[in-house]
């Protein structure tokens, strides 16, 4: 992506690609997407992103526990894990 | 690979706002001009095949593993299968790959040095605004996206957020086939067990 000025600051495109790149981003988020505001404010989508992303990182740890426990208790049982892997291959 | 889970329904979607799966998605656009690229990439992680592909890889990674009895193992696993399917195309999944090497070495943040820094007297102090210090945040979280360009840690992160919800999706679905399967889990429902007044 050009237009990238020199500057001082750390993140000093152009003001448009800014919300440009911001409006992109909270397409993605439902929670921005549902509420159908136009335009939220930058600071406002990266807050909701970082929130998003760090439920997000939460659900595939409980997942992940949930899914130890249940490799655990199937290794013991070994005609099930034969049915799911012929299954699944 | 089509009928690979008759009865298994996704998770219910009534919790999570994710965005309705779309219907598989042949890839037989050509991707020589730019906006076929960057609509196969929108829809990459999204189409079921990859959510199937990405659910095999998984399990058949978790039953060759040994340690499968702890949570991270199995969260790295996933990870790690995650960052493969993305074929070194983006930078937080080369990130995983790499970064797993480092893992058992280094549990802690490093600390940053701040011998080393300058005292803010003399750096020329840049009011760091809202918006950079919540980029700065979201770097944190993507792997592999500390020090990067606005529009790059955008891209990274669109990408990584779609990778996360398919990732949470096809869990979700491997965790409600075994427990199906085991007929017991966490959570057995009443109507499943015919005969609970026994004895």
């Amino acid at each position: 992506m050009s237009g990238r000025r020199s500057g001082s600051g750390v993140s000093s495109i152009s003001d448009d690609q800014i919300t440009h790149l911001v409006f992109k981003l909270q397409q993605l988020i439902p929670e921005l997407c549902a509420r159908r505001s136009l335009k939220a404010s930058a600071s406002k989508v990266l807050q909701e992103t970082c929130d998003y992303i760090r439920n997000l990182h939460k659900e595939v740890e409980d997942l992940s526990d949930r899914l130890s426990q249940l490799l655990a208790s199937i290794d013991t049982d070994n005609d099930q894990a034969a049915i799911v892997r012929s299954l699944l291959m | 690979m089509a009928s690979f889970t008759p009865n298994l329904e996704p998770a219910p979607d009534a919790s999570l706002q994710f965005k309705p799966k779309k219907p598989r998605i042949t890839l037989q656009t050509p991707s020589s001009c730019p906006s076929n690229q960057r609509t196969q990439r929108i829809k990459r992680w999204r189409t079921q095949r990859d959510q199937h592909i990405y659910s095999s890889k998984l399990f058949q990674a978790l039953r060759r593993s040994r340690r499968t009895s702890a949570s991270r193992e199995v969260h790295e696993t996933a990870d790690r299968v995650l960052a493969g399917l993305a074929r070194g195309t983006t930078r937080w999944s080369r990130a995983i790959l790499t970064a797993r090497k480092v893992t058992k070495h280094k549990k802690a943040k490093l600390p940053t040095n701040n011998r080393l820094r300058k005292p803010d007297i003399y750096r020329e102090r840049r009011k760091t605004t809202a918006v950079e210090r919540k980029l700065k945040v979201l770097g944190r979280l993507v792997p592999g996206c500390l020090k990067l360009s606005f529009s790059n840690l955008i891209e990274e992160t669109s990408d990584y957020i779609a990778a996360l919800e398919m990732q949470v999706r096809a869990m979700t679905a491997i965790t409600e086939f075994l427990c199906g399967g085991t007929g017991g889990g966490p959570q057995p429902p009443a109507d499943r067990l015919p005969s609970n007044v026994n004895s």
